[in-house]
């Protein structure tokens, strides 16, 4: 097991360096007139000029991607060309921002989609039916609709939790948790439609194995056989596409935080992209690719826990 | 430490709302025993740095905390002493004497002086900052002593006193220039408030407190938190909920959406105005532009009241003109000179030799020019038989196609309307920025110079001529003044900064 | 389901065409699927027929009519800028739902051959493929769609292809894994055996098992495909001024203070397709993989030639372990009820050996799992009695039935690998039921176990023990699955094809094993099968089954040389004319490919 783990984080890594090397070289591209959006319309040539030597941009892209790395190795990502904030600072700041989303919604996730998607699946009939529903809505309804009627009935009219804003955990707990339980509730709906729709698949596709049949004839109580065997087995695949959709969440949460106002990484992702500041994209490009690896070696490790044959694979 | 409880927020105060967006403890510096309120700003501009060369227009506020300007500029225009206490011309307008404060220092015991002004300045116009060409034509600043200094000009720029209450006119300790860097995240100026770097995210958040023993004027607030959003759907239910205490709303639809809201005070604010920059009046790109009646017909061709009234929703005033109503150009009758006439501007393509049309190239920033204005402009212009076509285009890659390369005749933008009109002329009517292929015509030869070397009041009818010659001449196609809302909630009230699209920092004050 | 309804037949070796066909009436049967499908031919053909169905040209923009409300010849009203929004529809339409095509087709291009090759060849491909799927999804899809939007212009048809590329990856892998199983499995052996070329077996054998997931995660990703490209209109990156669905909700996005009704329409639009499309796939999911067993088994069951069966002895006292009398067992309720097994008669004594005979779907499984309790879902005891150890199981509670298993009946099933839960080693899975059944201590069971390890010959038990499925061979597995039914003692074992699985060398070898626990333990087996060799070394006596009704019963011997029924005979001549040299209890197995007619 610790041999595969180790496999895969050198995996990892090699993929760290390609994907920074890919991404340097596409930010590069010039149509993004950096030092003229710094600079504002009426820059003159030379000014121009002057900026694009300031951040480097008159070296050639792989002398500046080699002095990119060489500081990257060494633990520093440079600042930001749009707002001078340390990078690594700047990405420390709103990491945690978007990894409380992200538990959070997984965490949501996880138990109401088991919950819904057991109960569809050993049920089915009409609570089945009722859940199918429930999951078709959940997955049609625009993310930002959801997000908003929510904004507006929770924040807006009742008050209950604050409409903008982030509070650190590290600040105030119940602070923290009355900023993020309106983002979660919004990103959780569709999430909890598509996994709860995989959970109750896999329960229906695992009811009907033979090995079920087996256990129930050895004289074990159903219930017994649906919580250690069925839910172990039929969580392997639903955990595979909570890993997918942790990591969605990592750049997709864009909408929400952007209505509730929150400093995170999907917005960030959105603002710095579109601006062109490479030291900040790379940054985050980075911590993708760190969180994709890791999530993925979690599920892999969990899944294999779960399912003895995958860690042979 | 002191949590919000939301189902009591009702009425929020500055103080909680501060408390919940600032996630901090005890108000400000506490240092002076006195309590007073926090203020918490939203807005959508942020600065590139806090150091003072890269200060622009919409983020002054952020460098207004922490650094003096010279001069200062109140919410009418006028100006008063700040750092420095008197200036003035000598007769050909080519030296400004400025008398400084001798009781100022940085916080480091750095004096502030004569020597601090000249490297400040000196500095300014050798930066890579958006504005340094202010200064471009600063040849000498000659330190006199301590306290009185002389700028040398190559020649008259009536807009002086503008550039030293604004940017160019921020003080920060020379003694800091030497870690540039730093400056940019540390600012070490005079100023009313210190950056408090542990609750500030560069980015999202900026969090300033009460400097001790400041100089000058007491701010009436302890601290300040001017957070960044990326829209405004966010500010406006940060706005409902009492979470914000004040912000500019410039989306139509988003002020409408806060008509009504309790609480909140809503002050317009007219500053940015929308059209098409028409930079090819000698028809080097488009051919047809050059002849004044196909211009005139452009302006006739627009219908700028529907798209007022559907687009901005009537907030803001059709205009001709591209000065705004705090210049002395501004000339009310020239608001309504080109009435939407499809048929008088066909008669002056006709006239022009153009009855059949043609084909008009405009780069389109969807940031700016909106499905809505884009679809309008081009029906409208269809309709006299101009064929507009689109090119999309992004941010960065527009002002170089734009400014740079010059591929095109004209750009709709958002435009600020300054208070000084001689930042008006130079930016839009001399050879330069928005006058990129360098179209001149003999009335604006014969009056520029006298407008540049005599005292603004002086001015006034040369700029009213001037701005005649430009509508008449359609140099522009202008839409409108765009009304932005400057909304406060109960605790706070502000006042609109004449030439700024947000208030100074100085114009907010506690409700009482 | 159909696994478990058709547990005596092997449902991917049957001939494809029948099959198909049942698809194509199984897909019209479900309403679902109807629904959906017909939802999206509506969509797509509004949109092909746009500008049939809307008046003028969707960017025609009369600025004054912004906002307003319906009029004749604009059903929906106006936008923002004026424009029709019907009109905008149905042409967004076609650039939105022409865009997620484009990704697919792009998507699809790339993952399903990718996936075949990968998963077919493995070795260097396999592993270079999968990174280049990792590297895929690690990229950062906003920076990838800004930087190829850079260079290739900005137009939404490009940015669709480079999000094909990007989801290319989810069919990959999908493709890989499912053909990386089928690999292994015996048919392709068999066909590569047979001297098939790499490619026809491709086409031929593997690409009809990834087929129906493929075509699953098509209508899937479609919908991603079309929620994207709207998500990318909202980010600003999407597709200039072409009319597109998601830049219709941006639009309304951005008004929704002024006219909130306008989101409605792309919104709906956007939903029902995406919705259909769920649907569409779940259904299809229904119908391609699960299948449903009933109408074939209906078809079966009508198609058997009616003959009276050889009536029992009706005044024959009932057997004191198993006695079953006039068992139905239904599918289905109410009219649409289908009966698989008609009235039937069973006797097993104390150390009674009984075979059930018969081909696949003659009900024999059918009449197992009533006994046991066990019926799949949907299927039900609909008359009779049922007679275990004197206690009457039809009707009985789960809870009545649960005290029976395990000690009373138990059962050793026809498919070793698949009995045996992947998840658990084979120790804690003898180990579990012992400890709820017999109350013994974990210590004490895990001693039990590796006893009966032992018991079934396993050589070494304590290797096994820890084992996981996988990890041990077929032979072994239906050791242990026999090792399991003894576990609690039982009086009945009911033994449904235990040997068909497995190799004929081995089948020797468990029915010589069952031979001998039954003959020292004093079992009751009821032994389910299709083998008459089986039959013939084994049983005491016979029941012979055909379209779920006993045609023939008696002593072994008797039914073996003096066939009283035409079905029987039938039988026996099938296994006579395969192999009439061998010895009986090895004659080969007749499995579904040389079937006897019936």
């Amino acid at each position: 097991m610790s041999r595969f783990a180790a496999r895969r984080l050198a995996a990892g890594i090699f993929l760290l360096f390609v994907v920074s090397f890919v991404s340097f070289v596409l930010l590069s591209i010039p149509t993004l007139d950096v030092a003229r959006q710094l600079l504002g319309q009426s820059a003159s040539q030379e000014a121009v000029d002057a900026k694009n030597a300031e951040l480097g941009l008159d070296q050639p892209v792989l002398a500046r991607y080699a002095r990119w790395l060489g500081d990257a190795l060494t633990g520093d990502l440079g600042t930001s060309w749009f707002t001078s904030e340390d990078v690594l600072t700047a990405i420390g700041h709103r990491l945690p921002v978007t990894l409380s989303l992200m538990l959070g919604v997984t965490l949501v996730t996880a138990l109401l989609a088991l919950l819904l998607g057991v109960w569809a699946g050993v049920r089915r009939g009409a609570v089945d039916r009722l859940v199918q529903v429930l999951g078709v809505v959940g997955y049609a309804l625009p993310g930002f609709l959801v997000t908003l009627v929510i904004v507006l009935v929770f924040a807006v009219q009742l008050r209950w939790f604050p409409a903008i804003g982030y509070i650190p955990l590290t600040t105030s707990v119940p602070g923290w948790l009355s900023t993020v339980t309106l983002p979660i509730l919004s990103l959780s709906v569709a999430a909890v439609a598509g996994v709860s729709q995989q959970v109750r698949g896999s329960v229906i596709d695992v009811l009907r194995q033979d090995y079920v049949r087996t256990l129930r004839a050895r004289g074990l109580p159903p219930r017994r056989v649906l919580f250690r065997h069925v839910l172990r087995n039929a969580s392997a695949p639903a955990l595979t596409v909570l890993g997918m959709q942790f990591v969605g969440l990592l750049g997709g949460a864009v909408l929400v935080e952007q209505i509730f106002g929150l400093p995170g990484i999907g917005s960030m992702t959105v603002t710095y992209t579109t601006r062109g500041d490479t030291p900040i994209i790379m940054g985050l490009v980075m911590t993708t690719v760190v969180c994709v690896v890791v999530i993925n070696l979690v599920v892999d490790l969990l899944v294999g826990w779960l399912n003895p044959k995958a860690r042979a694979a | 430490m002191r949590i919000r409880r939301f189902p009591t927020a009702g009425s929020a105060g500055v103080v909680v709302a501060a408390l919940v967006l600032a996630g901090c403890t005890g108000a400000g510096g506490g240092t002076t025993g006195q309590s007073d309120p926090i203020l918490d700003i939203a807005t959508m501009t942020f600065p590139q740095s806090l150091d003072p060369v890269t200060a622009v227009g919409g983020a002054l506020p952020f460098f207004q905390a922490t650094y003096d300007s010279l001069l200062k500029r109140e919410a009418d225009g006028a100006y008063r002493p700040m750092l420095a206490t008197e200036w003035t011309w000598d007769a050909g307008r080519t030296k400004l004497s400025l008398t400084l404060r001798g009781d100022v220092e940085f916080d480091d015991g750095t004096q502030f002086d004569g020597t601090a002004v000249k490297a400040n300045l000196e500095r300014f116009k050798a930066s890579s900052g958006a504005n340094a060409k202010w200064l471009s034509g600063l040849e000498q600043v000659e330190v006199v002593d301590a306290t009185h200094v002389v700028l040398h000009l190559g020649a008259p720029d009536p807009a002086y006193l503008y550039y030293l209450s604004d940017a160019a006119g921020l003080i920060a300790n020379p003694a800091a220039f030497a870690d540039a860097e730093k400056l940019k995240t540390a600012p070490d100026g005079t100023g009313p408030y210190e950056l408090d770097a542990s609750q500030t995210t560069v980015g999202t958040k900026w969090v300033y407190r009460r400097a001790d023993g400041y100089w000058g004027e007491r701010l009436p607030f302890d601290g300040v938190t001017m957070t960044v959003f990326d829209n405004e759907t966010a500010i406006v239910n940060g706005l409902k909920t009492g979470q914000i205490d004040t912000a500019v709303v410039q989306d139509a639809n988003q002020q409408a959406a806060l008509e009504g809201a309790p609480g909140l005070t809503t002050t317009p604010i007219d500053f940015d105005f929308q059209g098409i920059l028409l930079f090819d009046r000698a028809g080097v790109v488009t051919a047809e532009l050059a002849d004044v009646k196909v211009r005139q017909a452009l302006n006739h061709a627009i219908d700028r009241k529907t798209m007022l009234e559907q687009i901005r929703r009537g907030k803001g005033v059709v205009t001709s003109q591209i000065f705004g109503t705090d210049s002395l150009g501004y000339d009310e009758a020239l608001d309504s000179h080109y009435a939407h006439d499809p048929e008088k501007a066909k008669r002056l393509l006709a006239e022009a030799g153009h009855a059949d049309g043609f084909e008009l190239k405009m780069p389109r920033m969807t940031s700016i020019v909106t499905e809505a204005i884009a679809s309008s402009l081009k029906s409208d212009l269809a309709d006299v038989g101009i064929t507009l076509t689109w090119v999309d285009v992004d941010q960065g890659d527009a002002l170089r196609r734009v400014f740079q390369n010059r591929e095109f005749s004209g750009f709709v933008m958002n435009l600020g309307q300054q208070a000084s009109d001689w930042l008006v002329v130079k930016d839009l009517v001399l050879p330069g920025t928005f006058n990129l292929f360098g179209y001149t015509d003999e009335t604006v030869r014969a009056l520029v110079p006298k407008i540049q070397t005599s005292s603004t009041e002086e001015a006034r009818d040369d700029l009213r001529a001037l701005n005649r010659n430009l509508v008449e001449n359609a140099w522009f196609v202008p839409f409108y003044r765009m009304t932005y809302a400057l909304v406060t909630d109960s605790g706070v009230t502000a006042a609109p900064q004449s030439g700024m699209a947000v208030p100074s920092l100085y114009n907010y004050r506690p409700a009482v | 389901m159909s696994e478990a309804l058709m547990s005596d037949d092997h449902p991917r070796a049957g001939a494809a065409a029948p099959r198909r066909a049942n698809r194509a009436r199984r897909f019209l049967r479900n309403p679902q699927a109807v629904i959906s499908a017909l939802v999206l031919v509506l969509i797509g053909g509004a949109v092909l027929l746009a500008p049939l169905l809307s008046t003028g040209d969707p960017d025609a923009a009369e600025l004054s009519k912004a906002f307003a409300a319906a009029e004749p010849g604009h059903p929906l009203g106006f936008d923002s800028a004026g424009r029709d929004v019907w009109s905008r529809l149905l042409h967004g339409g076609r650039n939105t739902l022409g865009g997620a095509l484009i990704a697919l087709a792009v998507a699809l291009s790339i993952g399903v051959p990718g996936g075949l090759v990968a998963g077919y060849y493995g070795k260097w491909f396999d592993a270079l493929a999968n990174w280049v799927g990792n590297f895929v999804m690690a990229l950062p899809a906003m920076v990838v769609l800004l930087a190829s939007r850079a260079i290739l212009g900005p137009t939404m048809w490009v940015l669709m292809v480079v999000l094909g590329v990007l989801v290319a990856p989810s069919f990959f892998r999908l493709v890989r894994g499912i053909v990386a199983n089928v690999r292994g499995e015996l048919y392709v052996d068999a066909a590569r055996v047979s001297g098939l070329r790499d490619r026809r077996i491709i086409a031929r054998h593997v690409l009809v098992v990834v087929r129906a997931p493929i075509i699953i995660q098509t209508a899937l990703v479609a919908g991603i495909a079309i929620s994207l490209q709207a998500g990318l209109e909202f980010l600003g990156i999407g597709s200039g001024d072409l009319p597109t669905w998601g830049a219709m909700l941006n639009e309304a996005f951005q008004n929704v203070q002024r006219s909130p009704m306008f989101m409605a329409w792309p919104g709906l639009a956007l939903g029902i397709t995406s919705a259909a499309l769920v649907l569409l796939a779940s259904a299809l999911r229904d119908v391609l993989e699960d299948g449903d067993a009933k109408p074939p088994k209906l078809r079966a069951a009508r198609r058997a030639r009616v003959v009276t069966p050889a009536t029992p002895d009706d005044d024959r006292p009932r057997a004191s372990l198993l006695s079953v009398r006039d068992l139905a067992v239904s599918y289905g309720a109410g009219a649409s009820a289908v009966d698989v097994v008609h009235g039937v008669d069973l006797d097993v004594a104390e150390g009674e050996v009984v075979g059930l005979v018969g081909q696949s779907g003659s009900g024999k499984s059918q009449t197992a799992f009533s006994v046991l309790g066990i019926l799949p879902e949907g299927g039900r005891v609909s008359r009779g009695s049922i007679l275990l150890a004197g206690t009457e199981v039809v009707g009985l509670s789960e809870k009545g039935y649960r005290a029976l298993r395990g000690d009373v009946v138990a059962y050793v099933p026809q498919e070793p690998m698949t009995n045996l839960d992947p998840a658990f080693t084979i120790g804690s899975q003898l180990v579990e039921p012992m400890r709820l059944r017999l109350r013994l201590s974990r210590k004490a069971a895990a001693e039990r176990a590796l006893e009966l390890l032992r018991q079934v010959e396993i050589v070494d038990p304590r290797r096994v023990f820890h084992a996981y499925p996988h990890q041990i061979s077929g032979g072994m597995a239906q050791r242990v699955l026999i090792a399991g039914a003894m576990s609690c003692d039982p009086r009945l074992l009911i033994a449904d094809e235990p040997t068909t699985a497995l190799d004929v060398t081995v089948q020797a070898e468990v029915l010589e094993l069952l031979r001998r626990l039954q003959a020292e333990r004093g079992l009751g087996v009821l032994l389910v099968t299709h083998n008459l060799g089986v039959v013939a070394d084994l049983c005491d006596r016979v029941a012979v089954m055909n379209a779920g009704r006993i045609v023939e019963t008696g002593s072994t011997e008797q039914v073996l040389a003096h066939p009283g029924h035409p079905y029987t005979r039938t039988l026996i001549d099938a296994v006579l004319d395969d192999a009439p040299a061998r010895p009986a209890w090895v004659a080969p197995r007749t499995d579904d490919g040389t079937e006897v007619p019936a």
